[in-house]
């Protein structure tokens, strides 16, 4: 097998190996294929392992590299899809009973960009149950493990990207996020992962949770390796139609810029309840990392933050309406949480997902307002580490409240990056938020942030 | 929201829920509607549910 250094490199570094000829995308396809095989039967973090397909694709990849095309800084690199991204030919299964055999005829535009810069697709991620409800023991498919410790959740509902990347089966991966499905993996994985602005990558062919809260995105190990997928997903895509026709700019060479002279708002409110002091310890450390690197750190006021739970009446009134049908019709191939959770939508008035929506738009000018006065916002991804199965699987367990839903109300783009763990190991993160359509200050931030800290340099052992 | 109020919904909307999970959504839906039952609906009226995103050269104009 491949030494270990091989599945956790960077994949600027793949790309100048391939340069070099000291690797060929077929070797590290191959390679990847067999530590899948040897690691991903306690992980779970495929559905479909697409072998044959990938090294065709590698193949066409090599190909490429043979007659000196490197205009992709992705060519070759192997990328796993969250089993919600339509893919032609290939079984699609939302991690849900109810599309245990949908094989689509269709590709997501996403899968299409990616396929365009050259990309090899290594297979499909589990997630959870049409990217809501956690698979319980006895479901049709496993829930995948958290490679930090295989007894707790990876989160979700990206549960399989973020599993496959902590684990080095993968050097990036295509994520989804409603109220956190990319950032709540990211997190408890000791992983990067973006929710770029809404419209910035397009939901055609990816199946919905909620329109107006559901973002698709990138998830890699580090944030470089995000920027990279990002500038390759990016852009308008005329079948969804809330893609934004916001021109795409230069996501990779803004990151080397540091971050002297920015502004770090951190909202007190909120984003606190409850945390973990292990959680609250290494946020406050990133801050002061931060400020040594330059930036300005200062506590900013949202004064409407505390409404943002308004966020999961918009959720569920919006998945029940897309499952209304097969709800009332099939309820049997439904998760029980899953089925539990999208009902409930269904008692929502319509007066009260109006005034959510109002909330909303109130939420919005309040951080529009925070950032005018500093560039970003900093916050704990998620207040406390993964949660343990057992925990999860108590039937009193509730939907935990995140700190990741405020920015799917207000549609800012919000990164995950590693910034820390507990005694215990388990990987701590921070998230930040920028403007609409700032990524790119996001993404400079995350990766200047990164390259001071070596915490996405630690790996499970497995 | 109480029980009854949860049992009320259900009817109205013809949706059956295990008697024995009842409690658990009433959680869920109880703080997913506090901050909509705590607005004074009147207080702002013309706040409206649109959803729009601009770009950052635009931020400030129109909320966002």
């Amino acid at each position: 097998m491949a030494s270990e250094e091989l599945f956790y490199a960077t994949i600027r570094d793949i790309g100048a190996r391939f340069r070099r000829r000291a690797l060929s995308p077929v070797e590290l396809t191959r390679a990847h294929l067999e530590r899948i095989s040897q690691l991903d039967g306690k992980l779970h973090a495929f559905v479909t392992v697409t072998a044959d397909r990938a090294l065709a694709d590698a193949k066409a990849a090599e190909t490429a590299l043979g007659r000196g095309d490197i205009s992709s800084p992705l060519l070759g690199i192997p990328i796993g899809y969250k089993d919600i991204y339509a893919t032609r030919g290939i079984l699609t299964t939302g991690g849900s009973a109810l599309l245990a055999d949908w094989i689509p005829d269709e590709e997501s535009t996403c899968g299409v960009r990616l396929q365009r810069a050259g990309t090899v697709m290594l297979g499909k991620l589990i997630t959870h149950e049409f990217a809501f409800g956690i698979q319980f023991p006895g479901h049709r498919y496993e829930a995948a493990r958290n490679p930090w410790d295989l007894q707790r959740m990876p989160g979700g509902s990206s549960s399989g990207s973020g599993a496959a990347l902590a684990a080095g089966i993968a050097f990036g991966a295509l994520g989804s996020d409603t109220g956190g499905s990319i950032r709540g993996p990211a997190s408890f994985c000791g992983i990067a992962g973006l929710k770029p602005t809404y419209g910035r990558c397009s939901r055609a062919g990816v199946l919905t949770l909620s329109w107006t809260l559901d973002h698709t995105g990138p998830m890699a190990r580090t944030v470089e390796d995000c920027a990279y997928l990002l500038q390759a997903l990016a852009g308008y895509d005329a079948a969804d139609p809330a893609s934004s026709r916001e021109p795409v700019p230069d996501y990779v060479a803004p990151l080397g810029r540091g971050v002297r002279g920015l502004r770090v708002g951190v909202v007190r409110d909120y984003f606190f309840e409850g945390i973990d002091p292990e959680v609250e310890k290494g946020f406050e450390q990133a801050l002061a990392t931060l400020r040594q690197l330059g930036a300005t750190v200062e506590d900013v006021q949202i004064p409407t933050i505390q409404s943002a739970g308004a966020f999961m009446a918009i959720m569920l009134s919006e998945a029940f309406a897309y499952h209304e049908h097969d709800l009332r019709e099939h309820p049997e191939r439904f998760g029980e949480l899953l089925r539990e959770r999208l009902l409930a939508g269904g008692l929502i008035t319509a007066s009260e997902y109006v005034q959510a929506q109002r909330i909303r738009t109130r939420l919005q000018t309040d951080m529009a307002a925070a950032l005018r006065r500093v560039d970003v916002l900093a916050t704990p991804t998620s207040p406390k580490p993964a949660p343990t199965f057992t925990q999860v699987y108590d039937p009193e367990y509730g939907f935990p409240r995140g700190n990741t839903g405020p920015f799917n109300m207000t549609g800012l783009p919000s990164l995950a990056v590693p910034c820390g763990f507990t005694t215990s190991g388990l990987p701590i993160s921070l998230q930040i938020t920028g403007r609409p359509f700032d990524e790119t200050t996001v993404l400079r931030v995350g990766h200047t942030y990164e390259q001071a800290t070596d915490w996405h340099k630690r790996h499970p052992a497995l | 929201m109480t029980l009854e109020e949860l049992r009320d919904r259900m009817k109205a909307a013809r949706i059956e829920i295990a008697e024995n999970r009842l409690e658990v959504v009433r959680r869920l839906l109880t703080d997913a509607l506090r901050p909509i039952h705590a607005m004074d609906s009147r207080a702002n009226r013309t706040l409206e549910p649109a959803v729009t995103f601009d770009s950052v050269r635009s931020r400030g104009d129109r909320g966002q």
